[in-house]
């Protein structure tokens, strides 16, 4: 058994960041690669890389979020094993699109078979919407045969993260 | 079962199998995948549907796979250009200093100036927002070979967006690189910024170089490579020194640079000095020595191989033209080589010819007469005729010219007879009645002559010398017997030819001259024949006399060279000795693309004698239209003109000038604004004269092509029977025909608006161009511009509607009813106050009173009075502009001082500028 573990930790894991801009994704990647907050410009285009997260390897796609990148996350989609949506708590005006953008994504066939991680994001900034709050604006009640998480976070203060990825570790081991 | 199924297949393809390589998880698989792709693309498959898995493997520490992805990039980038947005971010990662990776940028500079060049190569508009930081963070890198690619990369963005790279101060930045430690980077921002300038779009330069940079130009010309060394000296060549010091500095500076092995070092070394004599007094000592070093580089080149040698033999063919000194006592290295290819030896020959002298005409004529027995048919025509052209060069070696000829003529060779027929013709131009006594050797070879320009050189010659040749009816009645099989060349010459012996020998030519006008009125199709048919046939009805003053005038000689290029053109083909232009004898403009409206290089002016360009031309008459030039202005010239004909102004003009003589014949000089109706593009090429008719500015390029999306407009003013005439030349240079064209202007000073609407008759298809001419009248909507005269015109057709401005120049507004009575002018003058008087000096008219009297006339600027006080002739002058302002000049003109003062009073001041400009533009023209 533990031989085959072994074989399935080899694999590398895909993962997708997504979410709307200056949510927080390329902040978050760089804190699960390096663990450190590093200054950010507005991702144009894409980064990729290696994240081991507790034996596990993590090829982790942190796509922009900007209006004109959009289109092109479903380029991405194919073989996703995972993906995380990162929301901005603090963007009451936009989480609306930011629904929307997300139940378009998961219509996608390609990733039907995907674990879904949501993050409230910026838990740290002042009068921002709670866990249950974005749970409820993002419509994730209706949510059926998926599964998924939420989870509140703060990336700049490093909270929350370690959560997340200790029930995506376990979530993908489960599902192989 | 449907036809559905032929579009549905099981199969997947090679794009699939390579789309899912490429996404692999094994870094070797994905690196082989894009060696796939690469393959394919460069085979010509278009694998462009793998643009953005293609993208996803950018994001590499693999130095292989990088560059095969970028060079993917480079390829698809244009036929993505949404996608390509998906790119910028690693191009940004690996250039800026961003802290998101861990090594911030990448610490190898290859791979810094890989990204940037990449960058630059990628043509997409969209993106090109997001590339403005790195690029000016790798302006400053600290590696020179990153700020060198950064530098061309800034000319690649200009291409794309030239606002962009002003706005984002890209151009500060790359001058600042002129004063690099590194020469490298120092060869590159030059070249980027010479580059740049070439394009831009209003032809002024946007980075002008100064006295500092260009002093570190020339630091940099010792230590970089050769071809850092060309651009540099490129752009040497495009710098105007302050004055001839400077000047001649900069010449002893780059004077090493004709010693250096690469050819095209020493091309360009020539041409910055080329263009820096021509600001050096010409007897100085300095312009003396540089003329001896100049030489021996150029004889240099003539050792390397064929391709190399024909580039040089171009080059040098318009040096010889422009300063002939330099390789006079060089004449052995232009001697024909029996292997030169016979591209080379064309060209030698031609400057054999263009440096023969009274020194070495020996020589090269036993040289020319060698050429003329080979066996190259081409080369041995040209060879004949250059012993002609010597004959009429160096006029004491004609008479061994000529004989040299006859011995020719004896071999009957039937092309060398009929080349060197026509070279005798100009011979007896050149020469008359001095060489008769060969017509008869001439006459035998008669009927061996096929060759039109033969056939009409040898009618030409009875005709002129019919009284000699006691045959010279019969002759002609040969030929005359197939007449419309002729080409139109040999109809002309035979119609003038018998004209011409009719009133030599009226008594017993009568049916032949009516044979002749019959066959060329009636029975042509030609109108240039049917007309010189009737122009002669009504000279004859009418006065036989006058007929033999027009016909047999004296005919004005022909200058030595017969091909010289045409002064202008050969300044600025000066100026691009070492570029195809010089290798072509065209602008730059004549044959590249979209680079129309860009700037003509122009020597710089001599700094102590500004005038010297205004000189009249000596008469060049050019090769090809020299038959049918001169007959017109001959026939027509003389008599019937007030004043003589001018003897002929620059270089193509014969034609026109004798047009515009014909239609001011029968009116009087005085009689202003006669249109002009020949000019079109000759008249911007070659600076118009105008002989009796109003100022017309020369047509500049209002709508580039470019600009236009392929509609080209060139256009320009004038005023014509009383009415302003906006005269437009459309060209299409785009795919599509263009047509539904319509004209508005903006409102304006003068109320300027079109009385009528455009009328362009059919499709302009592509290719093809058309002059339009409106009526403009004045009674539109009035609005101040600024300046004055600024016209913004929309102009419309199929495809779209283009707004521009142009300036109207301000003589087009002088109405024809301004003159003054004396009595109320001396009024007026005193009742405008003082602070309504504008001073302004015009420089370097080299004009009379009287021509300054005419000129004005011509151009509805009426003169009142004239007064001499003390050797100064003042002038008073008024003119109306059509919104009945009236504006009045006083003139001071001092006999041979270029420098003319005027003073002007207006009770609208603000116009004043306009009419010094209208003055000036008058003057000059």
């Amino acid at each position: 058994m533990s031989y085959f573990r072994s074989l399935i930790g080899s694999r590398e894991m895909r993962i997708l960041i997504l979410g709307l801009d200056g949510a927080g994704k390329t902040t978050i990647l760089y804190r699960l690669q390096v663990g450190e907050v590093v200054t950010t410009i507005p991702t144009i285009g894409f980064n990729v890389e290696q994240v081991t997260y507790k034996n596990l390897k993590f090829q982790v796609w942190d796509l922009g979020g900007q209006t004109s990148i959009r289109p092109y996350w479903r380029c991405y989609y194919s073989n996703t094993d995972a993906i995380i949506y990162v929301v901005d708590s603090a963007d009451k005006d936009r989480i609306g699109i930011s629904k929307d953008e997300l139940l378009y994504m998961l219509r996608e066939d390609e990733l039907q078979n995907a674990i879904l991680v949501v993050l409230a994001n910026k838990q740290d900034m002042p009068g921002c919407l709670s866990v249950a709050e974005v749970h409820q604006a993002l419509g994730l009640d209706a949510l059926k045969n998926r599964t998924f998480q939420i989870f509140k976070t703060s990336a700049k203060r490093g909270e929350g993260l370690d959560q997340a990825m200790d029930w995506l570790s376990n979530a993908l081991t489960a599902k192989k | 079962m449907t036809d559905s199924k032929y579009f549905t297949t099981t199969k997947k393809g090679e794009i699939f199998e390579l789309k899912s390589e490429l996404n692999n998880d094994k870094k070797e698989k994905k690196k082989e995948a894009v060696k796939k792709v690469i393959a394919s693309m460069t085979v010509g498959k278009d694998v462009s549907a793998l643009f953005p898995d293609v993208v996803n493997c950018m994001q590499t520490d693999n130095l292989e796979l990088k560059k095969l992805v970028y060079l993917y990039l480079m390829n698809y980038a244009k036929s993505q250009p949404d996608m390509a947005i998906m790119a910028v971010n690693t191009f940004v990662k690996e250039l800026a200093t961003s802290p998101m990776t861990k090594d911030c940028e990448d610490p190898n500079p290859l791979i810094r100036a890989l990204a940037v060049r990449t960058m630059g190569c990628i043509r997409v508009d969209k993106i090109t927002e997001y590339l403005c930081e790195p690029l000016r963070k790798c302006l400053k890198d600290e590696d020179p070979y990153v700020r060198k690619t950064a530098a061309v990369c800034v000319a690649k963005l200009y291409d794309i967006n030239a606002s962009m790279v002003e706005d984002q101060g890209f151009l500060d930045q790359l001058k600042d690189l002129l004063s690099d430690s590194n020469p490298m980077v120092v060869a590159n921002a030059v070249a980027a910024l010479s580059e740049i300038n070439e394009s831009s779009p209003n032809g002024q330069p946007l980075v002008e170089m100064n006295a500092q940079t260009i002093n570190k130009l020339l630091t940099a010309l010792n230590e970089c490579t050769e071809w850092g060394q060309v651009f540099i000296l490129d752009s040497l060549a495009n710098y105007s020194p302050r004055d001839d010091r400077e000047a001649q500095s900069i010449c002893e500076r780059i004077t090493p640079r004709l010693a250096h092995a690469n050819a095209a070092v020493v091309l360009s070394a020539v041409k910055v000095l080329m263009k820096l004599m021509e600001m050096l007094q010409s007897e100085s000592d300095f312009v003396g020595t540089l003329t001896k070093k100049l030489a021996p580089p150029l004889v240099t080149l003539l050792s390397s191989e064929p391709e190399v040698q024909y580039v040089a033999l171009r080059n040098i063919n318009l040096i010889v033209q422009k300063r002939p000194d330099i390789l006079k006592h060089e004449m052995k290295v232009f001697f024909v080589k029996y292997n030169d290819p016979i591209y080379v030896k064309l060209e030698k020959l031609d400057i054999m010819i263009r440096l023969a002298s009274q020194a070495n005409i020996a020589q090269v004529l036993s040289e020319l007469k060698e050429y003329a027995t080979e066996v190259d048919v081409d080369f041995v025509r040209k060879a004949v005729r250059a012993i002609g052209r010597c004959a009429i060069k160096v006029e004491p070696s004609a008479e061994r010219c000529v004989s040299t000829l006859l011995d020719l003529i004896q071999t009957k060779v039937n092309y060398v007879v009929q080349e060197a027929i026509v070279v005798i013709k100009d011979i007896f131009r050149k020469y008359p009645n001095k060489y008769e006594s060969i017509i008869s050797t001439l006459c035998e070879n008669l009927d061996t002559l096929d060759e039109p320009e033969a056939r009409a050189s040898m009618i030409w010659i009875i005709g002129e010398y019919a009284e000699r040749i006691d045959n010279a009816d019969e002759l002609l009645e040969s030929f005359l017997e197939g007449f419309h099989d002729e080409n139109t060349q040999v109809q002309l010459q035979l119609l003038t030819a018998i004209v011409k012996l009719f009133l030599k020998r009226p008594t017993d030519t009568q049916e032949l001259v009516q044979q002749v006008l019959s066959l060329a009125t009636q029975d042509s199709d030609n109108p240039d024949l049917r007309d010189r048919g009737f122009i002669y046939w009504r000279l004859l009805s009418t006065d036989p006399a006058a007929a033999k003053e027009v016909v047999l005038a004296e005919k004005p000689l022909i200058s030595e060279e017969t091909d010289l290029l045409e002064p202008t053109l050969l300044d600025e083909l000066i100026c691009h000795i070492s570029s195809l232009a010089s290798v072509y004898h065209k602008p730059p403009t004549a044959f590249v693309e979209g680079r129309s409206a860009g700037l003509r290089k122009s020597l710089p002016a001599r700094t102590s004698s500004g005038e010297e360009s205004r000189q009249p031309q000596a008469q060049v008459i050019p090769a090809q239209d020299s038959l049918i030039g001169d007959l017109l202005s001959m026939d027509i010239g003389g008599p019937t003109l007030v004043t003589p004909a001018p003897a002929a102004s620059a270089g193509l003009d014969l034609l026109s000038s004798g047009l515009d003589s014909i239609l001011g014949g029968d009116l009087t000089t005085s009689q202003p604004a006669v249109s002009q109706t020949t000019t079109g593009l000759l008249g911007d090429i070659f600076g118009f004269t105008a002989g009796t008719t109003s100022y017309v500015a020369p047509k500049t390029n209002w709508l580039p092509a470019e600009k236009g999306k392929g509609f080209d407009v060139w256009g320009t003013f004038s005023r014509k029977n009383g009415q302003i005439n906006m005269d437009l030349t459309f060209t299409n240079k785009a795919m599509q025909p263009m047509g539904g064209f319509a004209i508005q202007l903006n409102k304006n000073s003068f109320g300027l608006a079109p009385a009528a609407p455009l009328q362009v008759p059919a499709p302009l298809n592509p290719g093809q161009s058309i002059e339009v001419s409106i009526v403009l009248s004045t009674i539109g909507a009035v609005q101040r511009m600024e300046p004055l005269n600024n016209l913004q015109v929309a102009i419309k057709n199929n495809i779209d509607v283009f707004y521009f401005a142009c300036l109207v120049p301000m003589n087009v507004y002088f109405s024809e009813d301004g003159q003054l009575d004396k009595r109320v002018f001396l009024s007026t003058w005193k009742d405008i106050p003082a602070q309504n008087e504008v001073q302004y000096t015009l420089t370097g008219i080299m004009l009379t009173t009287d021509q300054v009297v005419t000129k004005m006339q011509q151009n509805n600027v009426f003169t009142i009075a004239k007064r001499n006080v003390e050797g100064q002739d003042m002038l008073y002058q008024s003119l109306k502009l059509v919104n009945n302002v009236w504006v009045l000049i006083e003139l001071k003109i001092q006999p041979g001082n270029p420098d003319i003062l005027l003073s002007l009073k207006s009770r609208s001041v603000e116009v004043a500028s306009g009419i010094f400009q209208a003055y000036n533009s008058i003057l000059y023209s």
